[in-house]
């Protein structure tokens, strides 16, 4: 850390720090599956439901999300490509920001498709409420359907629905394909007027970001058990190599995620919904990371961080006699701890537990905890 | 004495204690929130069977996965029936997948802990 990683200087606290005055960011990278969406879909359900948002306005934040990831799906593969690079594969982003929920969607096009889909936007752009009701109908009395099952009627559905442009942005790749970014928000006070500017250059940042981290996947929000659910499940989806290392990765997540669903400490309490996290996947060659950031009350840090280094410097053997000494301790049996969870991590990793603490006031610090599979 | 069967969940297990029919079994995946609070009736159902039982029982465990704070509560079931084996025999099985060792290393775990008859049973996928 600390060397300049994009134009915009990302990492991982200025990351969290940056998401934490947003009360959900959501991004995910990769392959999309019918359970992959349906698990994104339900992580937002939750987190709009705990924020306690109306059943009008989460209504129209999932109409818009079903648009945004069925253009994914549809369009994640160019035709006559066989393999998918990282850079190529499917993004989705999803936060909460200014007000207002914005999705952006990402995916590959080809080049010469551009022309077309620029015009499509920018008509639909330049339009109002009733004229886009009115070309919506044109559109479909026209029957014009693409090979792919789009007439752009998606396009414009999500712009009557959303009150708002859609604001878009190709980055070229090679002379065949672009990328294609993709905005949509939907203003919290429903009734507000439509959203000016929408700077789509963040979403392309934060792509460079994880495209170079090798981050598969970024939630932050409130996490609660519900939540690490629906993250389980989106995690079963994915191609980790061997089926033992998949079963460890579940493993760990539960592990780290419930220890921040338990012990996470909160910037501001009066904040409805879970502790918030920021959690994500890291590829590094032929390993996997697993890191979890999250606040701590500065009066517990001591006792994790001592934990820790215990643990991390017993080998083998002493690490299965203190898991076995704290299984039988019944002193340390409630609700929130039974003791093991951290022993665990570090048994089933085989690497050392990496942490990382950064002070933010007098009550709390940051702590992104990283363990390796 | 009443059967006990709590259906399996995306997080719980499925348990069946069935004094009658001489099946008790936990299976599945175990990663609730409050593990304490869902094992709790299995160590009143245990405490109480422990009172009456006669005939011997064969305890079978198919785990998928557990979190750390249910292996404390799967823990405290175990010394549950190690109790209960001074008064009947009592056959623990703990099965496991062929391709999951962690899944055989935690069963080679609780027996060691154990005064109990215990078999790990391995099983193709």
């Amino acid at each position: 850390m600390g060397q300049k990683q994009t134009e915009r200087e990302i990492n991982e606290l200025t990351l969290f720090e940056g998401l934490q005055r947003e009360d959900l960011v959501y991004i995910y990278r990769g392959v999309f599956s019918q359970v992959i969406t349906d698990s994104i879909i339900a992580l937002t359900e939750n987190n709009l439901d705990s924020v306690g948002e109306s059943s009008k306005l989460k209504k129209r934040v999932f109409s818009i999300m079903v648009e945004c990831l069925q253009n994914i799906t549809r369009h994640q593969f160019i035709d006559g490509r066989e393999n998918v690079t990282a850079d190529q594969s499917g993004l989705f982003v999803v936060c909460n920001k200014d007000k207002a929920y914005q999705m952006t969607s990402g995916n590959v096009v080809n080049n010469d498709a551009i022309p077309h889909l620029k015009k499509l936007l920018d008509k639909v752009n330049s339009l109002d409420k009733d004229a886009l009701k009115d070309y919506y109908k044109q559109v479909l009395e026209d029957g014009s359907i693409s090979s792919k099952g789009g007439a752009g009627l998606g396009l414009i559905e999500m712009a009557r629905k959303s009150g708002n442009k859609l604001f878009y942005t190709f980055e070229e790749l090679d002379e065949e394909i672009s990328y294609f970014y993709m905005n949509t928000s939907i203003s919290q006070q429903l009734e507000e007027a439509p959203i000016d500017f929408i700077d789509i250059q963040d979403v392309v940042s934060l792509h460079k970001f994880i495209l170079q981290k090798n981050i598969m996947l970024i939630f932050n929000g409130g996490l609660n058990q519900k939540s690490l659910i629906d993250i389980l499940s989106l995690i079963n989806e994915q191609a980790f190599g061997k089926l033992e290392r998949k079963k460890k990765m579940y493993n760990v997540m539960v592990e780290m995620l419930q220890n921040v669903v338990k012990h996470g400490a909160k910037y501001d309490e009066s904040r409805p919904g879970g502790s918030p996290v920021l959690f994500y996947i890291g590829q590094n060659g032929e390993e996997f990371s697993l890191n979890a950031g999250n606040y701590i009350e500065n009066t517990c840090i001591e006792k994790v961080t001592s934990k820790i280094d215990l643990l991390n410097s017993l080998d083998n053997n002493e690490l299965d006699d203190f898991y076995m000494k704290s299984l039988l301790d019944f002193d340390v049996d409630n609700s929130k701890e039974a003791g093991l969870g951290l022993v665990d991590l570090r048994m089933k990793s085989g690497h050392k537990i990496t942490y990382e603490l950064t002070p933010v006031n007098d009550t709390i610090s940051f702590i992104l905890m990283q363990v390796t599979i | 004495m009443e059967t006990l069967h709590i259906e399996a969940t995306e997080e719980t297990p499925e348990i069946i204690l069935d004094a009658e029919n001489n099946k008790f079994s936990i299976s599945g995946k175990s990663l609730p929130e409050d593990s304490i609070a869902f094992y709790e009736p299995v160590f009143e159902w245990l405490k109480k069977f422990s009172e009456e039982a006669e005939n011997d029982i064969d305890f079978e465990f198919s785990m998928e996965y557990f979190n750390t704070s249910s292996a404390k509560q799967i823990a405290k079931v175990f010394l549950l029936l190690e109790k209960l084996s001074d008064k009947v025999f009592v056959q623990i099985i703990w099965k496991y997948k062929k391709s999951d060792p962690d899944m055989m290393a935690s069963g080679m775990r609780f027996s060691k802990l154990l005064s109990l008859e215990f078999e790990l049973r391995e099983e193709d996928c």
